[in-house]
């Protein structure tokens, strides 16, 4: 039995689709407005807009409904400071081990080019570069946001257990942007697992695995807006048995 | 008039990068009339590609480290940033099917 004591417009109403052509639903202004903040406020997040956030994350779809992830709200600037220290250290080491931008020393391009071969992903070229300038100190990692949200998921969960915390990641996020806050996916969390320090302190162990965290704040200025992005093709298997692609 | 380096000056620009082999960068173009000198756009920026230059953003010459990210568009007040090339890895780490860049659409 729902519950119609939360929002009684809502509850118990069909939903209609839009016309064609239709001007933009309000859920549908919050994804396509929202903008990655890198920018924000020393103003801290009050406790009951996290908590109201942290909500939208719980009420996710996952796997098996099974629900298995962990939120770590770290609001205390001394420990978001110490961790983004030594993340920048993990980057500064890499940049000194290799480095196929600036190599200086001949042995730097082709372990960074190995590096590439054997983890495509964590350096592609893209976060090797940002690695590059957070190792050279022009870019922060959490932008000086006033609260982080790490989390963790279970690997013991059913399914994929990064792809279910990713799902109520993005509920967080889009709720945190409904409320006219800045957010920011930083991945740059991961080289945090190199240090039993932060292990023990996030208490990182088993089963929970360290997978992304989002920055969260008071954005500068009125970062969210229209912008063009690259339309991606899309392979359309038709009812009447054609194919076509679409973009 | 809109003042910004076309693709063919960027090539010219000297760099550790194989320009146009590995990858080739975002460009935005700053209109510098509209432009009034908020300076948001400037922290904003990710790879740090935008300078200001006598109260005037504008794209830092030397190596602008730009992903097309679209920040800086949505931040300015006096819609004076667009995004006029979006960045584009080559070679091995080419993207299949991309095309063309274009804001939301109402089907």
């Amino acid at each position: 039995m729902a519950d119609t004591t939360l929002n009684k417009e809502v509850e118990g109403k069909r939903i209609r689709p839009p016309e064609r052509g239709a001007p933009f639903n309000a859920v549908e202004d919050i994804i396509y407005r929202r903008r990655s903040v890198r920018y924000y406020l020393e103003k801290q997040v009050p406790e009951y807009l996290v908590r109201r956030i942290l909500e939208a994350g719980r009420f996710a779809p996952s796997a098996g409904n099974a629900q298995t992830w962990k939120f770590i709200v770290v609001q205390d600037k001394k420990m978001i400071a110490e961790m983004e220290e030594d993340v920048l250290k993990v980057c500064r080491r890499v940049k000194r081990f290799a480095d196929y931008i600036e190599p200086g020393s001949k042995h730097k391009e082709w372990r960074a080019k190995m590096l590439m071969r054997i983890m495509p992903n964590s350096f592609h070229p893209i976060p090797f570069t940002a690695m590059k300038v957070m190792g050279e100190g022009r870019v922060g990692v959490w932008h000086d946001a006033p609260t982080v949200i790490v989390l963790l998921a279970d690997r013991r969960s059913p399914g994929d257990p990064s792809v279910d915390i990713v799902i109520a990641g993005q509920n967080m996020v889009l709720t945190a942007h409904s409320f006219g806050l800045g957010t920011c996916w930083v991945s740059f969390i991961t080289p945090l697992n190199f240090y039993p320090k932060w292990k023990k302190r996030l208490g990182i162990r088993y089963p929970y695995k360290l997978v992304t965290s989002i920055a969260l704040g008071y954005p500068r200025g009125i970062p969210d807006g229209y912008v063009p992005r690259e339309t991606q093709a899309i392979d359309w298997f038709s009812e009447d048995g054609t194919f076509k692609v679409v973009y | 008039m809109p003042e910004y380096l076309t693709w063919k000056d960027r090539r010219k620009i000297e760099s550790f990068y194989k320009l146009g082999e590995d990858l080739n960068l975002g460009v935005v173009a700053i209109d510098q009339d509209s432009c009034s000198g908020c300076g948001l756009c400037v922290p904003v920026c990710v790879g740090r590609a935008i300078e200001m230059v006598d109260k005037k953003a504008r794209m830092v010459t030397d190596f602008p480290l730009c992903m097309s990210c679209g920040d800086c568009v949505a931040i300015c007040p006096e819609n004076s940033v667009k995004l006029i090339k979006f960045f584009e890895l080559k070679r091995s780490f080419r993207y299949l099917d991309r095309g063309k860049p274009e804001p939301p659409r109402r089907f």
